[in-house]
């Protein structure tokens, strides 16, 4: 069964949480996204928090917004 | 496997909905994962599920095929603030159950006004770290069966650490308790990754009303600040006026909303 999926992974750290459920998340490369949380994330109630460094899933036709799909313990 | 195809407008092919795993699904558009829906069950015994699409089509999709292989009721939970998700679900048929308040919780004693707050006679506070660990557990089984009697413990905020079966408590260090001579009468638990968080406080059904949430908290913050914490941040429910009005009458500020939502 294929199970590519269509979005690109990349590590980043939340530089600002914003009021509308929303982060700023600074990539490895520099570039900045406004990403929001990954249902399974918020399911779990895992809090995200300012400098938490994150997985952060990109759809490749929008590579300025994107989901946190993972948070990193340190 | 239980395949449906589905015109979606994402690309030429048909966008193929799939239960992949016994509680995951995709939702695949010419060979890609466009979404994915997941769906586990807490330790309270409720399912509750989730959706991560980009296009609404493929969430209400996902939305659509979720429910209709799995038992009622099923949950969802979303922060009030992303309108767009909180809509995505009421589509699917998903209301309200509750709300959930986070709070910044200042420890400064001269802005929560706890400095000169004292357990009341007969009672004292035993710092975390220093409690009997069967006492601790005695007091927290006593007040989940008195939740569990009444309001129901899945009403109240959630606990989703993995743990064996019938086993509450992870880590009893993180505990602080309020103890009469023979029992424990009412408990605190604070984890601290960055921020610390409240994560319960709870006072025997018995000896409430008597100042002994209030003297936990006042205890708990105040180690906090002498440890250099300005804040800590708490998540109460709506419904419960009695924690709502302990938190804002110590200067506790509502910074956002978490909704539960039934089907």
């Amino acid at each position: 069964m294929t199970k590519h999926k269509n979005v690109i992974e990349v590590e980043g750290k939340v530089i600002e949480c914003l009021r509308s459920a929303m982060f700023t998340v600074e990539l490895e490369n520099g570039h900045q996204v406004l990403a929001h949380i990954s249902g399974k994330i918020r399911k779990n109630y895992i809090k995200i928090m300012l400098e938490d460094r994150v997985l952060v899933e990109l759809p490749p036709y929008d590579l300025t917004r994107g989901r946190i799909v993972f948070r990193y313990r340190n | 496997m239980n395949t449906t195809p589905f015109t979606s407008g994402l690309s030429e092919n048909a966008v193929m909905i799939t239960r992949v795993a016994d509680r995951q699904w995709h939702a695949l558009d010419d060979d890609l994962v466009v979404g994915r829906g997941h769906a586990h069950h807490r330790p309270d015994g409720r399912l509750f599920v989730s959706i991560d699409a980009w296009h609404d089509a493929v969430f209400d999709r996902l939305a659509e095929a979720m429910p209709a292989e799995l038992p009622t009721p099923l949950y969802t939970v979303v922060d009030e603030a992303d309108v767009e998700l909180t809509a995505r679900w009421r589509r699917a048929g998903f209301t309200v159950r509750r709300r959930e308040w986070e709070y910044v919780v200042p420890t400064d004693p001269r802005v929560t006004g706890l400095e000169a707050v004292m357990p009341p006679a007969g009672v004292t506070i035993v710092p975390a770290g220093q409690t009997d660990e069967g006492l601790l557990r005695a007091v927290d089984r006593a007040i989940r069966d008195e939740v569990e009697a009444t309001v129901g413990w899945q009403s109240m905020p959630a606990e989703v650490i993995p743990r064996p079966e019938g086993d509450t408590i992870v880590d009893p260090s993180k505990y602080a308790v309020a103890a009469a001579p023979d029992r424990y009468l009412g408990l605190i638990r604070v984890v601290t990754v960055k921020q610390p968080r409240i994560g319960l406080l709870a006072v025997r059904s018995d000896v409430q009303r008597r100042g002994i949430g209030r003297a936990l908290l006042a205890h708990t913050l105040g180690t906090l600040h002498r440890s250099g914490f300005a804040a800590a941040w708490a998540e109460v429910q709506e419904s419960n006026q009695a924690a709502t009005a302990l938190f804002e009458g110590i200067g506790a500020q509502p910074m956002s909303s978490n909704l539960e939502l039934v089907r």
